[in-house]
C-alpha cells in the first residue's frame, strides 16, 4: 500500500523532492519538547533548537535503522541550489528505541531559515546490518536518493516532515 | 463518507474531460442523480452549498483571466477573503468541482453563493490538478495562457511596478545588460508571474490539513477571520483524530476480548467433558479380600 496522492508526503512535495514514493513499515515518532511531529506542522528555530527525541518502531532489536535529517529548500524554497542540507545522521538505530542508541555520525544542527519557509524532512532508512558509514564531508549538496543507494539502504521505511522559518517570519502570508 | 463519494465520482467524470465546455454538462449530467436530487430539495444542506459553490466556480470561468484574480488574491489578501477559501476549495478536494446542474441551480440560497465565487473566479481546473500530479507546471511551460493573460495582467502589473523598478534596474539592468524595456519587462513580468506561481503551489502544499469545508464557510460567514476559522478546525481536526483513534482502540479491545471469551468457553466445555468422561472411572479400588486370614 504505497502513499496516497493525498498523504501529506505527496502534497507538500517531500516525495519527489528528496524521497521516492515508498511504503510506510515501521512507526517514527518526532518530538520537539511536548510538540509530536506531524506532517506539515510549522515549528520555529526556537521550538527546534535542540535535537527531538525520536522512536522508532519495528520489533526485532536486530535491525538496525538510519535517520536522516534534511533541509531541501535551502538556501530558500525559491531558489534551492543548495539542495539538501544535511542537520542530522544517525545510524545503527536498533529497532523500537531510538537515537539515543544509535551512532551520532552527524551531529544535530538546529534548523534557522533565513529566507520562506522551510521543510525539515527526517528520513528512516532500514540497514542490511550493522554498517559503518562515513560522514559526508560538508552539509550542503546533500542527496539523500544518492546516500540511501551508496549504502544499500534502499527505499525509506519511515518519514515526516515539518515546516520551519524566521523567528519573526509572518507565515508565508504578504503584509 | 457519502460526501466525499460523491466528489470522487465527480472527480474521475471531470478528470477525463479537460475542456471545461459543456462537454463536461453532458457527462456530468448522467454522473450521479444524488447531486440533483439535493438541487431539487427546498432545504440546502452544508453539502449542497459546498457543491453549489464548486458549480459555481465552474460556471464563472473561462482558460484565461483567472489568474490575475487568484495573483491578485494572494498578494491582498485581506481585501479578498474569499480568496483563502479558494485555496481550500482547491486543497482538499483536489479534484474538478462538479457542474451538475448549471441550469437549474436557482435557488434562492444558492443563488447568493455562487454570485459570491462569481465575482472572484476561480482558477482553472489545471491549477487544481496540477498540485496532485506533480505537474503542475505544465501550466506554466505552456506558453499560450501566458499570452493570453499578458492583458489581464496589466491591473497587476501596476501594483508591482515599484518593486520591479527596483529589481530590474538593481539586478536584470546590471545583469542582463541593456535590453530594450519593452522585451524586458515583459520577461521579468512572466518570470515574476512564474515565480508567484511557484510560491503559491508551495504554500497550498504547506495547508495540509483537509479541513471540512462546511465548517469553514460557517466560520467564515459568522465573522470569523480565516486565520481564526483555521485555527479552530484544526483543533476540531485534533479531536476528530483522537475521537477515531480512541475508537479504533476500543473496538481492537472489543474484539481482542470477544475472541479470548470463546476461547475460554470453549476450554470451559472442554474440561467439563474431561470432568464428566473421568467420572466414571473413579471407585475402581475396591478392596477384596486376598488373604486366607
Amino acid at each position: 500500500m504505497s502513499l496516497s496522492n493525498r498523504d501529506p508526503l505527496v502534497v507538500g512535495r517531500v516525495v519527489g523532492d528528496v524521497l521516492e514514493c515508498f511504503t510506510r513499515s515501521i512507526d517514527l515518532r518526532v518530538t520537539y519538547g511536548q510538540r509530536e511531529v506531524t506532517n506539515g506542522l510549522d515549528l520555529r528555530p526556537s521550538q527546534v533548537a535542540n535535537k527531538p527525541r525520536v522512536e522508532i518502531g519495528g520489533e526485532d532489536l536486530r535491525n538496525f535503522y538510519t535517520l536522516v535529517m534534511v533541509d531541501p529548500d535551502v538556501p530558500s524554497p525559491s531558489n534551492p541550489h543548495l539542495r539538501e542540507y544535511l542537520h542530522w545522521l544517525v545510524t545503527d538505530i536498533p529497532a523500537t528505541t531510538g537515537t539515543n542508541f544509535g551512532n551520532e555520525i552527524v551531529t544535530y544542527e538546529s534548523p534557522r531559515p533565513n529566507s520562506g519557509i522551510h521543510r525539515i524532512v527526517l528520513v528512516l532508512f532500514r540497514q542490511l546490518g550493522r554498517q559503518t558509514v562515513y560522514e559526508p564531508g560538508w552539509r550542503q549538496q546533500f542527496n539523500t536518493r544518492e546516500f540511501a543507494s551508496l549504502y544499500n539502504l534502499g527505499l525509506p521505511v519511515a518519514a515526516v516532515f515539518y515546516n520551519c522559518q524566521r523567528e519573526s517570519g509572518c507565515g508565508g502570508r504578504r503584509s | 463518507m457519502l460526501f466525499s463519494a460523491k466528489h470522487q465520482r465527480n472527480n474521475r467524470v471531470s478528470a477525463t474531460n479537460k475542456n471545461k465546455t459543456l462537454n463536461k454538462v453532458s457527462s456530468i449530467s448522467s454522473a450521479p442523480p444524488l447531486s440533483q436530487d439535493s438541487q431539487k430539495r427546498s432545504l440546502v444542506t452544508m453539502e449542497d452549498v459546498w457543491e453549489d459553490i464548486n458549480l459555481g466556480s465552474i460556471q464563472s470561468q473561462h482558460p484565461q483571466g483567472n489568474h490575475e484574480p487568484r495573483f491578485s488574491s494572494h498578494n491582498h489578501q485581506s481585501q479578498n477573503p474569499n480568496s483563502i477559501f479558494q485555496d481550500f476549495l482547491n486543497r482538499p478536494l483536489n479534484q474538478e468541482p462538479t457542474i451538475p446542474t448549471i441550469g437549474s441551480s436557482s435557488n434562492g440560497d444558492t443563488t447568493t453563493v455562487t454570485a459570491l465565487f462569481s465575482s472572484s473566479p476561480l482558477p482553472p481546473p489545471a491549477t487544481v490538478l496540477s498540485l496532485n500530479s506533480g505537474a503542475g507546471f505544465e501550466f506554466l511551460d505552456n506558453q499560450d495562457p501566458l499570452v493570453t493573460l499578458n492583458p489581464n495582467l496589466h491591473s497587476h502589473h501596476q501594483l508591482n511596478t515599484p518593486f520591479e523598478a527596483l529589481v530590474t534596474t538593481t539586478c536584470f539592468g546590471k545583469k542582463r545588460g541593456r535590453e530594450s524595456n519593452e522585451e524586458g519587462s515583459g520577461n521579468r513580468r512572466n518570470k515574476r508571474m512564474i515565480k508567484n506561481r511557484e510560491s503559491a503551489a508551495r504554500s497550498r502544499a504547506r495547508k495540509q490539513e483537509c479541513a471540512s469545508p462546511p465548517l469553514l464557510t460557517f466560520f467564515l460567514k459568522n465573522g470569523f477571520c480565516q486565520q481564526k476559522a483555521y485555527d479552530l478546525i484544526k483543533g476540531f481536526m485534533g479531536f476528530d483524530s483522537h475521537l477515531q483513534a480512541y475508537t479504533n482502540e476500543l473496538e481492537l479491545e472489543v474484539a481482542h476480548l470477544q475472541a479470548e471469551n470463546a476461547r475460554l468457553k470453549r476450554q470451559q466445555d472442554q474440561l467439563k467433558m474431561e470432568a464428566a468422561n473421568q467420572q466414571p472411572k473413579k471407585n475402581t479400588l475396591q478392596r477384596s479380600s486376598t488373604a486366607p486370614f
